[in-house]
Order: C-alpha cells, then sequence, then structure tokens
C-alpha cells in the first residue's frame, strides 16, 4: 500500500501532484525540465508494477478527478513550460485508470511516455520562445506564424500531439483506455479530452495567431525544425506500431 | 482497381507532403503540385464510381493493422466521387482567389489535408479510421478558418467552430468503444452483419445497445451538421477564406447526414431515435428559415440557409428516407459551392450597380405594386391545392407504386404539395401579359422539377440501397402509430393553411406596416434579432468555466 501511495507521487494524484509541479516551477533548465516529465511517470510506473497490491477501485474516480481538476487549471495556464506540466499531470492520472483496467507493465510505460514526451517537447520549446521574448508566455507575443512560421510549425504538431490528436500516438492510448472503463468512467475522460483541445486552441491562439508586433526574431534554424518533425513522425510511426491503433 | 482505391486518401495526403517536405516556394509550383493531385483523385474516385457499377459489389480493403481499412460501397463510392469533384473546384478556384494572400503554400497543404480526412472519412471501413478522419476534418478546420492569423474574428469563430466539432466527436468515439465492447471488432462490415444477425443482443444501462450507440451517432451528426442548438458555428464560419467556406458548406457540414446513413444498419434497429431526428431536422429547418430571413449580409444569410437546408436533410433521415438524404446533400452541396463561389462576383457587381431587375416579379414581389390583371380567384385556388397534389402523386405512383404505402413518404410528399402550392399561391398574382401563359410554364416548371426528382431520388434509393426489404424496414422503423401520425398530419395541416389565411389577411390589410409594434412582435423580434441568444448563452457558460479555472489556479498559487 506504500508503494501505492509512493506511486501515486510519481503519477501524480492530488494533491500529492503539487510536489510534481512545484518541482517542475522551480526548474529552470529547459533539460531539466524535459527529463523529469519523461523520468518521474516512469518511476511512478515501475513503483505501481512494484506494488504487490491491486489498485484499488476507488482510486479510478480519484484519478479522473484528479486529470478533470487539472484539464480545468489548464484553461488559463498561459506560460508553456507551466502548461506542459499542468498537462502532464492531467494525463498522468489517468495511468491509474488503465492499471485498473488490467494493463500489462509494457502498456502501463507505454502509455506514461505517449503523454509525457509530448509535454517535454511542449517545455523544450518554451526554451527558444523565451530567449527571443524573454517569456514563453501566451498572449505576450502573437502572430508569430507571420515572423516564424517554422517554430509555429513545431509548436503547433508537438500541443496537437500533446492533446492526443490522431495519428500521435496519445489518440490510440485513449481509445484503448476508454474501452477498458465503465460508461461513466469513459464519459469523464471524454470530457477532460474535449478541455485538453479547449486548452491547445487558448495556447495557439496566443502564439501563433494574432495581429503579429513589430519585433520581430528569427525563426528556428531550418535543421532545428527538420529534427523536431522527424522526432514527431517517429513518434508517430512508433505509436502506430505498438499501439496497433487502439481500441 | 479496387486496390487503386487506396490511393483515394493518399494522392491529397502526398501533395500535402510533398509540398510542405520539398519546401516549393514559388505560388505557382504549389498551385500546380496540388491542382495536379486533385486532379488524380477526381479521376481515380470518378474510376472507382465506375467501377462499382459495372462490379456491384462492396469491397472491404485492408492494410493488416487493427485499422486503417476502407470500405467500397455505394455510399463511400458516390461520396468520393462529390467530395473529390468539390475539392477539384475549390482547389481551381483558390489558384487566384488565394494569390495575395499571406501563407499560400499553407493553404494549400491544408487544403489537401482536409480533402484527405473527408476521403478517408468516406471510405472509412473500421470504427478507429472513421474516427481519426472525424476528428481530424474538426482539427484542420479549425486552422483553415483561422487562416488570415491577424483577424480576431476569424480566430474566434474558428474555436467556435472547433469546440462544437470536438463535442460531436465524443459522442461518436462513445458509440465506437461501446460497439468494440460487445461486439468485439471494429470493422464496419462485420459489425453490421452481427447487429443484424441479433440487434438486442446487448444493452446498456438498461437500454438496447442499438439504440444507444444510434442516438450517440445522432449527437454527433447533429454537431458536425450544425442542428439546433449546436448551429451557432456555421452562420459565423463566413470570417474564414472564401475557397473554405465553400468546401465546408458544400461538403464537410454534411458529414451528418453520411454518418446517420453510414450507420443506417444500427438506425433500422432504433425507430425512436429516428424520431428525435426528425424533430431536430424540423427545428432546426425552421429556425434555419426564418434567421435566413432576418439576415443582410448575403454570406451570414447563405450560411444560415446551409442550416436550414441541414434540417430538411435530418427531416428526410428522420422520416426513413435515408437515400433521399444523401441526394438531397449532394444537391445542396452543389448549388450551395456555386453559391459561395460566385458570392463574390455578385458582391463586385453589386458595387458597379444595384442590380435589381425592374420586371415584373420585381415590381410585385419587393415594390409590392397593384397587379393589373388575374386569374379568377376559384381557378387560382383550384390550381393551387390540385395541380401539385396531382404532379407529386402521379409522379411517385409511376416511379414507385407502393411508395405512398410509407408514412416517411407522405410526410415527404405533403411537404412538396404545400412547397407547390404555396409557389403557386404566390405567383397567381403577379402581373402578367397572358396570366394563363405565365400558369402554364409555373405548372411545366413544377413538373419537371418535381419528376427529375422523384426519378432522381428513386435512383439514388436503388443505387444505395439496393435491398428493398432494407429500405422497406428504414420507413417502417421511422414510423409512428397511426392515430399518432393522422393526428399530426392533421395539426400540421392547420398550421399551414392557417399561416397562409395570416400572411393573406396581413397582405390584405397593408401589411400591417404602421402603427407601434405590439410588445409581442418586438419580444419576437429581439429574439430573432439575438438569433434566440444561444451565442450569449454559451458565452456566459465559457466565462464562468474560464473564471472558476482562474480561481481555482489562484487558490493553488499555479502548481
Amino acid at each position: 500500500m506504500t508503494l501505492l501511495l509512493i506511486a501515486a507521487l510519481f503519477l501524480p494524484l492530488f494533491p500529492l501532484s503539487i510536489v510534481f509541479n512545484g518541482a517542475l516551477a522551480q526548474l529552470r533548465k529547459p533539460v531539466a525540465h524535459c527529463v523529469l516529465l519523461l523520468v518521474w511517470p516512469q518511476l511512478g510506473v515501475a513503483l505501481l508494477t512494484l506494488a504487490s497490491h491491486a489498485v484499488p477501485p476507488y482510486v479510478v474516480p480519484w484519478a479522473l478527478l484528479t486529470a478533470g481538476f487539472y484539464a480545468l487549471r489548464l484553461l488559463t495556464v498561459r506560460d508553456m513550460g507551466q502548461w506542459a506540466g499542468v498537462l502532464a499531470t492531467s494525463a498522468l492520472a489517468l495511468t491509474w485508470a488503465l492499471a485498473a483496467g488490467g494493463a500489462d507493465r509494457a502498456e502501463l510505460h507505454a502509455f506514461a511516455f505517449w503523454f509525457s514526451l509530448p509535454a517535454a517537447l511542449v517545455a523544450l520549446l518554451a526554451h527558444p520562445l523565451a530567449r527571443r521574448f524573454g517569456a514563453a508566455y501566451a498572449g505576450l507575443q502573437g502572430g508569430l506564424i507571420g515572423s516564424q512560421p517554422r517554430l509555429s510549425g513545431a509548436l503547433t504538431l508537438t500541443v496537437l500531439a500533446a492533446v492526443a490528436t490522431p495519428p500521435f500516438p496519445g489518440f490510440f492510448a485513449l481509445l484503448n483506455l476508454l474501452q477498458k472503463l465503465d460508461l461513466s468512467g469513459a464519459v469523464g475522460v471524454l470530457a477532460i479530452w474535449m478541455i485538453w483541445g479547449w486548452a491547445a486552441t487558448k495556447l495557439l491562439q496566443g502564439f501563433i495567431f494574432g495581429a503579429e508586433r513589430a519585433v520581430s526574431s528569427g525563426d528556428i534554424g531550418r535543421i532545428s525544425s527538420l529534427a523536431y518533425t522527424g522526432l514527431l513522425g517517429v513518434f508517430v510511426i512508433a505509436g502506430l506500431y505498438l499501439t496497433g491503433g487502439g481500441l | 482497381m479496387d486496390k487503386l482505391t487506396i490511393l483515394l486518401p493518399a494522392m491529397p495526403l502526398l501533395s500535402a507532403l510533398l509540398i510542405a517536405l520539398l519546401g516549393v516556394r514559388s505560388r505557382r509550383g504549389v498551385a500546380r503540385l496540388s491542382v495536379g493531385f486533385a486532379v488524380l483523385t477526381f479521376l481515380l474516385a470518378a474510376a472507382s464510381l465506375a467501377f462499382y457499377l459495372v462490379e456491384g459489389q462492396p469491397h472491404w480493403m485492408s492494410l493488416g493493422r487493427g485499422w486503417g481499412s476502407l470500405y467500397l460501397d455505394p455510399l463511400a463510392s458516390l461520396m468520393a466521387a462529390m467530395v473529390a469533384g468539390i475539392s477539384l473546384v475549390v482547389h481551381v478556384y483558390a489558384v487566384r482567389y488565394m494569390a495575395e494572400e499571406p501563407g499560400y503554400a499553407r493553404f494549400y497543404i491544408l487544403l489537401d489535408l482536409m480533402a484527405a480526412a473527408i476521403l478517408l472519412m468516406v471510405a472509412a471501413g473500421d470504427l478507429v479510421t472513421l474516427l481519426v478522419a472525424w476528428h481530424l476534418i474538426g482539427v484542420l478546420l479549425y486552422f483553415l478558418l483561422g487562416h488570415d492569423a491577424a483577424r480576431p474574428a476569424a480566430q474566434r469563430y474558428a474555436f467556435w467552430t472547433f469546440f462544437t466539432y470536438r463535442l460531436g466527436d465524443l459522442p461518436l468515439i462513445l458509440a465506437a468503444v461501446l460497439l468494440y465492447q460487445a461486439y468485439g471488432t471494429t470493422s464496419l462490415p462485420a459489425l453490421f452483419e452481427l447487429i443484424g444477425a441479433d440487434p438486442g443482443a446487448h444493452h446498456v444501462v438498461g437500454l438496447p445497445l442499438t439504440t444507444v450507440t444510434a442516438f450517440l451517432v445522432a449527437l454527433a451528426a447533429f454537431a458536425r451538421s450544425a442542428q439546433f442548438p449546436l448551429h451557432i458555428w456555421l452562420p459565423y464560419t463566413m470570417e474564414g477564406p472564401t475557397p473554405v467556406s465553400a468546401l465546408m458548406h458544400a461538403g464537410i457540414v454534411n458529414a451528418g447526414g453520411f454518418i446517420i446513413n453510414r450507420f443506417a444498419p444500427v438506425f433500422v434497429h432504433a425507430g425512436e431515435v429516428l424520431h428525435l431526428v426528425f424533430v431536430v431536422g424540423l427545428v432546426t429547418a425552421i429556425l434555419g428559415s426564418v434567421l435566413m430571413l432576418m439576415q443582410n449580409d448575403i454570406k451570414k444569410s447563405l450560411g444560415y440557409s446551409t442550416m436550414g437546408q441541414m434540417g430538411f436533410m435530418f427531416v428526410e433521415a428522420g422520416v426513413g428516407a435515408f437515400s433521399l438524404a444523401i441526394y438531397h446533400l449532394i444537391a445542396h452541396g452543389l448549388f450551395k459551392g456555386t453559391l459561395f463561389l460566385g458570392a463574390g462576383s455578385v458582391i463586385n457587381n453589386a458595387r458597379k450597380h444595384d442590380g435589381v431587375p425592374h420586371d415584373d416579379v420585381y415590381t410585385f414581389v419587393v415594390e409590392r405594386k397593384p397587379v393589373a390583371y388575374r386569374l379568377p380567384w376559384v381557378v387560382a385556388a383550384a390550381l393551387t391545392v390540385v395541380v401539385p397534389f396531382v404532379i407529386l402523386g402521379l409522379s411517385h405512383w409511376l416511379v414507385d407504386d407502393d411508395f405512398v404505402g410509407r408514412q416517411g413518404a407522405i410526410i415527404l410528399l405533403f411537404f412538396g404539395w404545400v412547397t407547390g402550392a404555396q409557389l403557386l399561391f404566390v405567383t397567381y398574382r403577379l402581373r402578367a401579359g397572358s396570366p394563363w401563359r405565365l400558369m402554364a410554364m409555373i405548372i411545366l416548371s413544377l413538373v419537371i422539377v418535381v419528376a427529375g426528382y422523384t426519378w432522381i431520388g428513386h435512383a439514388f434509393d436503388l443505387f444505395l440501397y439496393p435491398d428493398r426489404a432494407f429500405s422497406d424496414r428504414l420507413y417502417a422503423a421511422a414510423s409512428i402509430p397511426l392515430g399518432t401520425f393522422e393526428v399530426l398530419a392533421a395539426i400540421l395541416s392547420l398550421a399551414v393553411v392557417g399561416g397562409w389565411a395570416a400572411t393573406y389577411y396581413a397582405t390584405a390589410n397593408g401589411g400591417l406596416r404602421s402603427g407601434e409594434a405590439s410588445p409581442l412582435r418586438l419580444a419576437l423580434y429581439s429574439l430573432l434579432s439575438r438569433e434566440f441568444y444561444v451565442a450569449d448563452v454559451y458565452t456566459w457558460l465559457t466565462q464562468a468555466v474560464l473564471g472558476l479555472s482562474r480561481r481555482l489556479n489562484v487558490w493553488l498559487r499555479w502548481v
């Protein structure tokens, strides 16, 4: 039981999730953000599978409430690094519902990875924005699509991947989760998914759309752009291969 | 040939990838590449339809994974040909229309991706492929509608569309999950076969699974096809580029009619849901038409017109005339696409001259000048009532003598009769040198329209649902007890005749244009001019949710 409680720290359930988000807020280096977002949930899955206890039934509603709570909060988060953390908290809490549905260890590790990698990439993209404009803050510098099309493209694709848009693996992972839940649980997950989409449009509207500001900095390089797109392409192919298309 | 069908969604996808990855810079290069692929896609779709007409057997093709299969049946081949055709026209139109806009290559990439997603949706052979395509259409439409990134209005209404579409995605996903949980397969033909073999085998929350699934699919269709009260995004999407408006009103918004037809083997066991579809469609048709008449902006007026037409499409599906809904969808797509693509020229011409045809129709309808001569009213009344009835009855009887035995058909005939009678009722007072000749021409036009509609509608029915027994079962599922049906028909008739009488009374008394308006009329006017306050309610709800989110973040100090 103690292991499950510690796992709830790594696969964040509210209020233990405050530790994860607090740690993210304290870190300044973008690479550290990435590492934390990628490694932290994998530790949680490892602990979860080590625990001899099955996931108690009351954890599923707790996990869904945590996911819903952070999804709701995500709507008004405007700092991109923080946005990645809040979204990851919301998504990773759903791992508990998957575990309660009888998923095996590999499935759980993969589920956590499908959601933590795009979140880590969003956090990484905050870095070039902060370097150019002082902060990666939605609404601070709109209209990037005109002045920085490559950065805008990378940002758009990454955010879409983070909110489980097809053909990114998160979409199929959520389909797989839905078929393991009962009707009320499935409705809850669908509502959370919808709020993620809403939050994604709010974030994108704050960065890539809007009137172009007078001061314009250089775009990210062609190689960085290709590397980002290539990584997302590999992510899609790996997801399709490993999830088999969900359901 | 059927293997080539896989290329249908792949062609536009390849075009988008080539433009993006090769970094095609010149506008001419982008347009040539994209239009070239659009031509190839259309040729493939036409060949695919021809192949089906010759072969006559549906084909199911899979890539061998858990998803990614295509199902080429009459519905898919017909819809693919229509979508590819409209997409080609829009591609060609956009070559010059978008020439001076920023983001030319981005626009064509998105347009190609959208064409690929729609083609994937209509040809999807399994639930997951259908969900992928269904979901992607909403996302791509968001970026297409918001193409002009600098306009806040474009962003605002693109978001409205996106949100409504996401709302509509959820019930479809839930329906897919329930079907998979019950039957253990995602293949659409296999699912429909299993459902047909034992429709009452599974239950969810105490209701038959077929009823729950049909209800969820209907909800998804309502959001996608702008049914009341999920309609508010549609008239405001005019902020997007005109080619996108044309593609949306001619193709994307029709997805609701398509999905209901795709799930016809489920709806045939869910008569109650068909009644709901009928009611929602009827309400939408009436409100859409009323709001269309309130607009003074041609594009917004076209938007509400689409809403009304979508309502009629759902009415047709709700009475069991599924194939007629597809015919309506295609006919509406073609004429609405033409209107949108021509709207710019109309506006441009209107700036040069008013374009008002100072002829008999204008002086009678707009200026309301008295007529010099009219037919004797007894003759006119007889013509008004009898002629449409005879034309409609005869044409349907000639095509299919069993047609009038179906309740749904009676409703459609009734609508046809009301429309025809109204046309004659209005035009018989028209000033003309030879009123008999005018009336003869009107009746001839009516005969051509009705006969054409009847024959084509019947041909669609035979093509899409060659199994006559299944088609009959759809009509039977949509039927209600005879006594209730007769009472409703009587009430509807009285409402129509009452409406005519009220219109005649108002016209005879000078249109009640003088004096102060009554509070009731003012309230009605406010309600209509604010579009039933639906947008206001949504805005209030949105603000409430965002306010709650903000307060939670402040209380928890953003961690």
